[in-house]
């Protein structure tokens, strides 16, 4: 098939778009994942501080959780296993949405003061809301990744362009 | 050059489960005989790799989890080390006197023969609850350093979580609390490091922004459940400390942000003049292995 200038153009913009996402999803849990393991005392503090788990459960989740941020992390700057990458991290996004807004309505507090020093600001309305809205745009990311796992520059696409170019039917190509 | 409907879009939507590979069927439109051959060819193609694709995907996926679980395996067992309590099962001090000087409490044991005791400054506010985790993992070995004359510890309460406590007040009467053991206690072997690691015991310890936090009477009942006397209840009911605890947090609070270059937080350690690296499981082991 003879790809159209419009149609490759968009093809880049969607490409373009993707990458953004999968490398942006990506950063994101490996900034967030590598904090919470280099301060394993704050991050029990800060499970614990969502009143949601049993506490025989709290150091365990917060043992793993680090990792498990990484990990996904790790899968999206690969591009490997796109979709379910996404879909784990779209889950666990989920996950954190839900306990900030439990913490909101039972009006809890879920930011130690330990690391403020004066003038701590009272727990208020818009940091959960404003957390809740940055969640909600990381979920985004993940849900077009869902949609759409073929990234440029990824182990995926690597894996799908040898396989179409084994069997003879990669784009452009024809079987005469 | 492939013809017709048969081709790949590359910008359409992606099969479930697919890594980004298409099995379109080719369109059911009526080319002539020859394309219809080499079109029904390319489905056949197309349909082997649709399998092989799908056999790849569950690989990788399969693959993928392996690698989650690895990653959080290694970090769990990191984990463990990382918050590892050192010295588990020393207990309680036992020989450790404390003096008090312009409020902050010095807890050393001058009658170890033949040691030169490290120093170390302990930045801590009462109702934080990072320190109660630092004070569970670290508690007992500066409890044993203390008793053998290796550590002494200038102990600075600071105040600046009172607005986050239930009475708006806890901070500030936990430390006074602590200034009236030290003064009537302080000799007393070990009374004031067992009240101050139970302040910060799990249960004990209030919560931010919690709905209750201890009364005076609490907090006297609690030193003299740890061996203080009469007298220091006494001083705590009557709040009699509060006005140095105050004064204290005023003069810890600048000499710690002179040592950290502004940052005011808890808890911290300062070694002559600067702040120690507190997140290795063994700061403390290295900082007495010191010559």
């Amino acid at each position: 098939m003879a790809v159209t200038q419009a149609g490759s153009r968009r093809v880049l913009a969607w490409d373009v778009v993707g990458l953004v996402a999968r490398l942006g999803l990506a950063a994101v849990w490996l900034l967030s994942g590598f904090e919470k393991a280099s301060d394993p005392r704050e991050t029990i503090v800060a499970v614990r501080s969502y009143e949601l788990l049993p506490e025989s459960l709290v150091s365990t989740v917060a043992a793993m959780l680090p990792y498990l941020e990484i990990s996904l992390g790790v899968l999206l700057v690969l591009g490997f296993a796109t979709r379910l990458a996404a879909v784990l991290s779209a889950a666990l996004l989920l996950v954190f949405i839900g306990g900030v807004i439990s913490a909101a309505v039972r009006g809890l507090s879920i930011d130690c003061g330990c690391f403020g020093g004066g003038g701590t600001v009272a727990p208020g309305a818009t940091t959960y809301t404003l957390e809740i809205l940055r969640d909600i745009g990381f979920l985004t990311l993940a849900g077009y990744l869902i949609w759409r796992p073929d990234t440029p520059l990824s182990i995926d696409r690597f894996v799908r362009l040898r396989a179409e170019s084994v069997a003879g039917t990669a784009e452009g190509e024809s079987v005469e | 050059m492939a013809q017709g409907s048969s081709g790949r879009k590359p910008t359409g939507p992606q099969n479930k489960g697919s890594t980004g590979g298409n099995s379109s069927k080719s369109a059911a439109s009526k080319p002539p005989k020859g394309k219809q051959q080499s079109i029904s060819r390319k489905s056949v193609a197309q349909a082997r790799t649709s399998n092989t694709n799908n056999r790849t995907q569950l690989i990788i996926g399969a693959v993928a989890i392996v690698v989650i679980a690895a990653i959080i395996i290694i970090g769990i067992v990191m984990n463990q080390k990382a918050t590892a309590v050192q010295n588990a099962g020393y207990g309680a001090s036992t020989k450790s006197v404390a003096t008090e000087a312009g409020g902050v409490v010095t807890v050393s044991n001058p009658t170890a023969a033949g040691t030169s005791p490290k120093v170390i400054d302990l930045y801590e506010d009462a109702l934080c609850p990072v320190c109660a985790e630092f004070e569970a993992q670290f508690g007992q070995q500066i409890n044993q350093a203390v008793d053998e004359g290796k550590l002494t510890v200038n102990v600075h309460m600071l105040t600046f979580l009172d607005p986050r406590s239930f009475s708006q007040t806890y901070s500030t009467r936990a430390a006074a609390a602590m200034l009236c053991v030290a003064q009537e206690d302080g000799s007393q072997a070990g009374t004031y490091l067992g009240f101050h690691s139970a302040l910060f015991a799990s249960g004990t310890q209030p919560t931010e922004g919690g709905t209750s936090d201890l009364s005076d009477q609490q907090l006297a009942d609690l030193a003299t459940s740890k061996g203080a006397s009469d007298a220091a209840a006494q001083c705590i009911t009557s709040g009699q400390n509060i006005a140095a605890a105050t004064a204290a947090d005023k003069s810890s609070t600048a000499t710690l942000s002179t040592a950290t270059g502004g940052r005011v937080g808890t808890p911290t350690v300062v070694q002559n003049g600067k702040p120690v690296d507190i997140q290795p499981p063994d700061w403390l082991t290295t900082l007495l292995a010191q010559q």
